[in-house]
């Protein structure tokens, strides 16, 4: 039944470019790459550590992937892989650094980095364009929304792979007992410093071919768009209203908030913000454990 | 019988097919206040043409849709527009950076495109020298700067008095204060080289960056002693409407004086003229309320904007979002269709008086071939109202000068 | 002991230094590093007896700006008076979006109380600008302009009082949480929640206090800068964020190490913002310097 159901979804979202207009294409395409993002945050969070860093790497895999085609020739798809990349060797050196830190310093300081991000990115002028930014004059796939959609599905099913292995492997019951007791883990043999270091680089390595593939969707980098609080903001409450420490928990949460977002403005062009944080706010009060989390317990109670 | 039912429902199709609105889809941010006093300004625009009849005998329909200042929203409203309500035409705008991803998907459906917003330079290099079907009605960023260059050397003309040979630009570090520095900067080069508007005018240039208050900076006192100790002629700053009183208030704390204080924020806060720091600092703008005392059809636009919604009009935005939907109207109605060519055609000829203040006719800039305004105007607070000082055809006022300094306020 | 007090006798040094040599970033840095730290010490009450980092902490500040602004438009109120009239209202509101919202989901996951005051924070800044437009407002008083001279410079005089009040507020938050029963019992409540709880302390009406408090306390800062910026509906966003800094630079529960940071990065700012040229920079020494306090004090092993 669940592997059926998996294979219906699938198949439904290869299919849709097919069966649904552009704009429904082109809002689930921004919701997978939130999706990404949230999966990412999740993934790291499973291990006790709250990052506050999404919108840093997203920013550094964005900029890689200008500056890649545009100043190395690098194919655009080959430099969603630049992206990937270069996120996750700068957060390996980082890594190195700041994984010692727990809970709210480790949060701060990732935050701070995605400050001192942009600012490198607003100085280094030759390099990034400076304040205003670099822009590339054909976007990826020549702005082929379906295209386009394609290689995004094709990226979040990777990063969902990636969640499920997290799940059901050694690295799960190696990153769950740090985030439950970090002593016993420890003690147990597990090399802690190990694993969050691989789960940091492997998240921000994510993050940053999500930041890539946005960047060369809309063909331009800028520094307080690219490393807007959004993409940090966002996926957050979009795990928290899914439902953490799972794959489907940020999967479904990206759906709701997303799809809200964007038809709560069809029906109320003014204001609809405010609905937005009230139903935020609703959620958390009435869903504890997220909407897929409290789903799943209302069916298991009966 | 059956003749005059076959004419009955011919004429009815024909009637339909005539009533059938012209759609245009407009994107703006409407939780900004320029959005949506510019949405507003549209509505208002399009109201009165459909209460005269609308255009070549059809109604006009305008679908808005909010970019929320977030460039992948942005971006989906151009689909949503294109496939779902299939418009017509595409109008507003405002942020550069949500015009950066809007580009590669307008070059997708190439549908005629009248922009109002985005002054930024990158968004020129990123719709390019072949689209056509691309207008782009905000003066870019490097254009304003050359435009202001001719308004000093009128004014330096006019009043003997006023020197303006050391400038020192403030600019916000974001992209609209980096771009107008690098404008002034490229004009600086080109005036010392003898060519250039700036030629004769400005003798040296310095700049001091800044963090705008909208932003979380607001701490402007390191700079100002900056420009205070190169004792500038003309002090402009660059930033936004949030920047403008903090500005004035740390200027009065250390002293800092300059025969011109001129503010170049795309809008003012609230009641800036009732502030008493505000008498005679000198803007940049491309519309001030008081050209309704000189101008028809400003007055006109005023009058009905404050009768419809009740508001003054409060930016630029507004004049500008109601000269974007007549524009292309009145460039329908000449073209007698909206074939694309014929509309194009049109629009690159047509001449339109607008409540913005001067005469909208296309030119090429540097790299796009259909710029419409070209230059901004400069703009005096005197006694609490904004008063346009030059282009002289429309002056409201003369220019005190020099700026009279804090001891009274 | 030793090594501690080494630490403040540099750091005493190095401020003289840098007085001695950049009076106006001294001075500059001294007055915005107070605000940050007088905006960020009730985040700090909250998080450290609460255990709630407050996404919303700044936006209750431009609610505060916003009443005095009415007060001082409508009824020709001083912006510093109306402080006494702000804190009772912030007081209210405080309450009330506690007790709504926060208390609802104490017992769930600790980051259901990050989220929700996200939820919080989208709504009021929403709802700020439905009300009074994106338009920044603003109000003026003469006496915010004035200067004085001091060593052979002259100095805007009006935001020392950022520092006066930084330290004010500093010492009432020490002597309440040490004197008073009230205090006392947040103090434990902040130790150990459950502890507090055996031995009769009621926890829910703590965290209520304590929270409404907090928000009231918002008040000072409020009035404070209110001469001297622009109100608009974004302005709390960054100070939220610097509060976050300035925390966790402190480390949790160390309340006079706030101002301490705050001074710090403030004269860091200030100092970069001096250098013609370099000013772009002033944030990456803000972020730098905190990045580098909070992992030197992880290697000494403070935060294991």
């Amino acid at each position: 039944m669940k592997t059926l159901s998996i294979i219906a979804v699938l198949a439904l979202a290869i299919i849709l470019p097919f069966i649904a207009d552009i704009y429904l294409i082109h809002v689930v395409s921004t919701i997978m790459i939130f999706m990404c993002l949230a999966l990412s945050w999740d993934m790291m969070l499973r291990t006790g550590q709250l990052s506050f860093g999404t919108a840093g790497f997203f920013g550094l895999g964005a900029y890689a992937a200008i500056i890649a085609v545009d100043d190395f020739n690098v194919n655009p798809v080959m430099s969603i892989f630049v992206g990937a990349v270069f996120a996750a060797l700068t957060s390996f050196g980082l890594g190195i650094a700041v994984l010692k830190l727990r809970e709210m310093y480790f949060a701060i300081t990732t935050l701070a980095l995605t400050s001192v991000f942009t600012v490198l990115a607003r100085n280094l002028s030759d390099l990034t364009g400076g304040a205003a930014g670099k822009i590339l004059f054909n976007a990826i796939f020549d702005g082929d929304p379906k295209k386009t959609y394609w290689l995004i599905l094709s990226f979040t099913i990777v990063v969902i792979v990636l969640s499920e292995i997290f799940e059901r492997t050694r690295v799960k019951y190696a990153i769950s007992s740090i985030r439950n007791d970090e002593l016993v883990a420890k003690s147990s043999g597990i090399n802690i410093f190990k694993y969050l270091l691989i789960v940091f680089v492997i998240t921000s390595a994510i993050q940053g071919a999500a930041g890539a593939i946005y960047a060369q969707q809309y063909a331009f980098v800028e520094p307080d768009s690219t490393f807007s609080a959004n993409f940090l903001l966002l996926p957050i409450a979009m795990a928290l209203v899914g439902g953490i420490y799972s794959t489907i928990g940020p999967i479904v949460g990206a759906l709701v908030l997303g799809f809200t977002s964007e038809y709560l403005k069809l029906l109320m062009p003014y204001g609809h913000l405010i609905i937005y944080g009230i139903i935020i706010v609703l959620t958390v009060i009435f869903l504890r454990k997220g909407v897929y989390g409290t789903i799943m317990e209302k069916i298991r109670s009966k | 019988m059956r003749r005059l039912f076959v004419l009955v429902s011919l004429l009815l199709t024909l009637i339909v097919l005539a009533e059938k609105p012209i759609k245009i889809g407009a994107i703006l941010p409407l939780s900004d206040i320029t959005g949506r006093q510019a949405a507003n300004a549209m509505k208002l625009a399009v109201k009165e043409i459909n209460d005269a009849g609308g255009v070549l005998g059809r109604p006009i329909e305008l679908i808005v849709m909010d970019d929320e200042m977030k460039p992948e929203k942005g971006a989906a409203a151009v689909d949503k527009l294109a496939t779902v309500d299939k418009v017509d035409f595409f109008v507003g705008g405002m942020s550069s950076s949500v015009h950066l991803a809007q580009i590669p998907i307008l070059k997708k459906y190439k549908k005629i495109t009248v922009w109002i917003g985005a002054a930024s330079y990158k968004c020129e290099e990123a719709v390019g020298a072949d689209s056509d079907w691309y207008f782009h009605l905000h003066p870019w960023d490097y254009l304003q700067g050359e435009s202001y260059a001719i308004g000093w050397k009128a004014i330096t003309e006019k009043y003997p008095q006023v020197k303006i040979e050391k400038i020192f630009l403030a600019y916000e570090e974001g992209a609209f204060g980096t771009s107008s520095f690098k404008s002034y900067q490229d004009e600086f080069e080109l005036a010392k080289q003898g060519t250039g508007v700036w030629t004769g005018l400005m003798k040296d240039l310095k700049g001091g960056p800044f963090k705008s208050a909208a932003l979380g900076g607001g701490d402007y006192r390191a700079m100002l002693l900056q420009a205070k100790q190169y004792d500038p002629d003309l002090f402009i700053w660059a930033g936004y409407d949030a920047d403008a009183i903090p500005m004035l208030s740390q200027a009065k704390e250390i002293g800092f004086s300059p025969k011109l204080f001129v503010g170049a924020p795309p809008g003012w806060p609230a009641d800036f003229g009732k502030n008493p720091l505000s008498n005679g600092v000198v803007l940049y703008g491309m519309w001030a309320p008081a050209l309704k005392d000189v101008s028809a059809i400003a007055k006109h636009f005023w009058d009905a904007y404050v009768q419809e919604f009740n508001e003054e009009p409060a930016t630029y935005f507004a004049p500008l979002g109601y000269t974007n939907i007549y524009f292309l109207i009145e460039a329908i109605k000449k073209a007698g269709s909206i074939d694309d060519k014929a509309v194009i055609q049109a629009l690159r000829e047509i001449e339109y008086e607008s409540p913005v203040g001067g005469v909208l006719k296309i030119s090429p800039s540097r790299i796009i071939k259909n710029q419409g305004f070209r230059a901004q105007k400069i703009l005096q607070w005197q006694n609490g109202v904004q008063h346009v000082i030059w282009p002289f055809e429309y002056a409201t006022a003369n220019l005190i000068y020099p700026f009279p300094g804090w001891s009274t306020k | 002991m030793k090594r501690i007090f080494n630490l403040y006798t540099f750091f005493l040094l190095l401020l003289v230094v840098v007085a001695l040599v950049r009076p106006y970033a001294f001075f500059y840095g001294l007055q915005r590093g107070s605000l940050y730290s007088l905006i960020a010490l009730p985040l700090a009450l909250i998080l450290g007896i609460v255990g709630l980092l407050n996404l919303a902490h700044g936006d209750f500040l431009t609610l505060g700006l916003y009443i005095g602004y009415i007060l001082f438009n409508q009824f020709k109120f001083d912006p510093i008076l109306s402080m006494i009239f702000i804190a009772p209202i912030l007081f209210v509101i405080g309450l009330a979006v506690y007790k709504s919202t926060i208390e609802k989901v104490l017992k769930s996951h600790h980051l259901n109380l990050l989220l929700i005051t996200f939820g919080v924070s989208i709504t009021l800044v929403e709802l700020i600008n439905s009300l009074w437009t994106s338009r920044p407002r603003n109000v003026y008083v003469t006496y915010a302009t004035k200067s004085i001279s001091l060593f052979g410079i002259s100095i805007g005089a009006y935001e020392f009082l950022y520092v006066a009040a930084s330290i004010a507020v500093l010492l009432v938050i020490m002597l309440v949480l040490k004197k008073t029963r009230f205090g006392q019992a947040a103090f434990a409540v902040g130790q150990n929640p459950r502890g507090a709880a055996i031995v009769g302390i009621n926890v829910k009406l703590v965290y209520t206090i304590t929270f409404s408090l907090a928000t009231a306390m918002m008040a000072v800062s409020a009035s404070l800068m209110m001469p001297r910026v622009s109100i608009f509906p974004n302005l709390g966003g960054p100070f939220t964020m610097k509060s976050f800094c300035l925390t966790a630079m402190a480390g949790l529960g160390n309340l006079p190490g706030i101002l301490l940071s705050g001074i710090t990065l403030g004269i860091a700012e200030a100092i970069v913002q001096s250098i013609p040229g370099y000013s772009g920079w002033s944030d990456l020494v803000f972020f730098g310097v905190l990045i580098l306090v909070i992992a030197f004090r992880a290697n000494r092993g403070a935060e294991r």
